[in-house]
């Protein structure tokens, strides 16, 4: 569903990623793990169409992001590390507003179901999002996501910040999405939250995927150790 | 016949209560004795000069000053308000074409401006009686057009993808060019360019060519006026007599015969000034969009011109008319003095429809191009 063939970055003379290359299959997540500048934000911003790949290609089933960027950004969702919504509407404003964008319209309670099951109060369904903290917002972009039924998801650290019991949430959604099989890449520093949630981890160094790991395959500490030596 | 003064009016549309021009610093209507034109050619009232300092304001004022302002306002964060606020990554994640979604939130600034616009417009043509004919709906036209002008323009401006302090700050000073800056200018260079001494030598030589002929032997002043208009020569001046009307009518004649090189010499000038003046519109839409819409509403200098050619052929009739009735001394009470009405002169907007919409269509053409390049470059062609 989400591969990247030997994909290519570079801003001048910085080469920010280096023969990229992943496959995520239908159902699948995928954690990326790396310091800052080691290139999982630019990986997801080749896929997203938001910065052109120097060469290879990122593709999400089967077509390519360059050449068929309206195809493929139907198929897609993304959750930024932070989300920010128009202030001056309320949750569900932002919700209709952001599905519309998508091209899908939906009625108030099914709009109230989406923004239910992403894990947000009915009492601040119609409460002004300028009102809203972190958590409840990142809770609507989750609401966003799945309202658009995307098979490829894209999240860049979605959880910093989050207070633990909302990540938690937030990883049982992510779980639930991938039963229903959205293919997930997901950019973290969070080593625990990746293996929780992750069938497959990556850990980047300077624009490159140095290791790929089964999540099932090694335990939180010994992932630790090992990214600790890979970076 | 020498206090009988007789108008003519240079009529004014009712689509010039939307457009004043120049009508305020012009006179409309003038009123003219049989003796020399030129005298009388350019005595006005006077107005308070401050007043005029200060300008009208009328529909003209509003949309080529005003509506850019609000227009600025309103497309100048179209991108930067949604990068500054955070919303703009998952706008263009959401949308399949994030450019579409710039389009639309345009669009509909442009709708409520357009709107607002035509209310105006469909205000002044009734509470003005402003008849719904071509030149209305061309001034409507440019007017519309010259609305889009300033929404390509920010267009344009938001295509560079800069912050929404940059975009004001340049959407400002473009203003201040195109509205202040650059009028200024032309209006300077038309003076240093064009300068019209004349306009005083013309006043000079009409006094000096009428009063010295008092002193002067009466022949010569005679034979230049049967050289001029033969078909006065059956009429001559008694030998024994020091004044006839014959005579003083050739005097006055003396006045605009002298003044004549001069008052061309000035004529010519103004029409270069304003050929000048349409020649730099071609290249600002904001000054050709207001010299638009004055020729269309006849406030402008061409107006003017033509109003003062009238006048000379007015001047000229009631001459042919009355000079042959006082030089054979035909009595006033013969004179059916009623039938002498105001008279009106007819002018007509004299651009062809390409001159009147080219400019602003290139330039918006222009711009619409660059954006377009602009926007590729930045990756918003795609997606």
């Amino acid at each position: 569903m989400i591969e990247a063939k030997h994909l290519f970055k570079r801003y001048g003379d910085h080469v920010a990623l280096q023969d990229l290359n992943l496959k995520i299959e239908e159902g699948e997540i995928m954690a990326l793990l790396g310091q800052n500048g080691a290139g999982k934000t630019t990986t997801i911003n080749c896929f997203m169409g938001f910065v052109e790949p120097s060469s290879g290609e990122a593709s999400i089933a089967g077509l390519s992001v360059s050449s068929h960027p309206e195809e493929t950004k139907k198929l897609l969702a993304y959750i930024p590390e932070t989300v920010m919504l128009y202030p001056n509407l309320s949750g569900i404003e932002n919700l209709a507003f952001f599905s519309a964008l998508a091209g899908l319209q939906y009625k108030d309670a099914e709009l109230r179901a989406y923004l239910s099951k992403s894990g947000l109060q009915e009492v601040a369904h119609s409460q002004r999002v300028g009102g809203y903290s972190k958590g409840m917002r990142q809770k609507v972009g989750i609401a966003i996501a799945v309202a658009k039924k995307a098979k490829a998801l894209f999240l860049d650290e979605p959880t910093s910040g989050l207070d633990p019991k909302a990540s938690n949430e937030f990883s049982t959604i992510l779980k639930e999405l991938s039963v229903q099989g959205t293919a997930i890449l997901m950019a973290t520093h969070d080593i625990f939250r990746a293996k929780e949630v992750a069938h497959k981890i990556g850990i980047m160094r300077d624009g490159q995927l140095v290791t790929v790991l089964e999540a099932n395959d090694i335990s939180a500490n010994e992932l630790e150790s090992l990214y600790l030596k890979s970076i | 016949m020498y206090y009988l003064k007789f108008g003519l009016e240079n009529q004014v549309p009712n689509l010039a209560g939307l457009a004043i021009g120049q009508r305020d610093v012009y006179p409309g209507v003038q009123s003219l004795t049989i003796r020399n034109l030129e005298e009388q050619r350019y005595t006005i009232d006077l107005v308070n000069p401050l007043f005029q300092l200060l300008g009208t304001m009328d529909f003209s004022f509003v949309l080529i000053y005003l509506f850019p302002l609000v227009i600025i306002s309103f497309g100048f964060n179209l991108i930067s308000e949604e990068k500054e606020s955070g919303t703009w990554s998952l706008v263009r994640s959401q949308s399949t074409s994030a450019l579409l979604f710039l389009k639309y939130k345009l669009g509909i600034r442009l709708l409520s401006i357009l709107v607002t616009l035509l209310c105006l417009l469909a205000i002044g043509k009734v509470y003005l009686a402003i008849p719904l004919d071509r030149h209305f709906l061309t001034f409507v036209l440019v007017s519309i057009l010259y609305v889009l002008f300033w929404f390509v323009l920010t267009w344009w401006v938001v295509s560079f993808n800069w912050s929404s302090s940059q975009n004001a700050q340049t959407l400002l000073s473009l203003w201040v060019f195109l509205l202040l800056i650059i009028p200024a200018a032309v209006a300077s260079l038309q003076r240093i360019w064009f300068p019209i001494p004349e306009a005083l030598t013309a006043v000079m030589e009409n006094r000096e060519g009428y009063h010295s002929q008092w002193d002067l032997p009466k022949g010569p002043t005679l034979d230049k006026f049967y050289q001029k208009y033969p078909q006065y020569a059956s009429f001559t001046h008694p030998e024994d007599k020091d004044f006839s009307w014959l005579w003083y009518y050739a005097m006055q004649q003396q006045g605009d015969e002298q003044a004549a090189p001069q008052v061309k010499a000035m004529q010519s000038k103004l029409a270069e000034r304003q050929k000048f003046a349409e020649q730099t519109a071609w290249f600002l839409p904001s000054l050709h969009a207001q010299m638009t819409l004055s020729m269309l509403s006849l406030s402008d200098l061409q107006n003017y011109l033509n109003y003062l050619a009238a006048m000379e052929e007015f001047h000229e009739q009631l001459k042919g008319y009355f000079l042959p009735k006082v030089f054979d001394g035909t009595p006033v009470a013969n004179e059916k003095w009623e039938a002498f009405q105001l008279e009106k002169f007819h002018d007509k907007p004299s651009k062809s429809i390409i001159e009147i919409f080219a400019p602003l269509v290139i330039v918006i053409l222009c711009l619409l191009l660059w954006a377009t390049f602009n926007y590729k470059k930045i990756g918003l062609n795609k997606n």
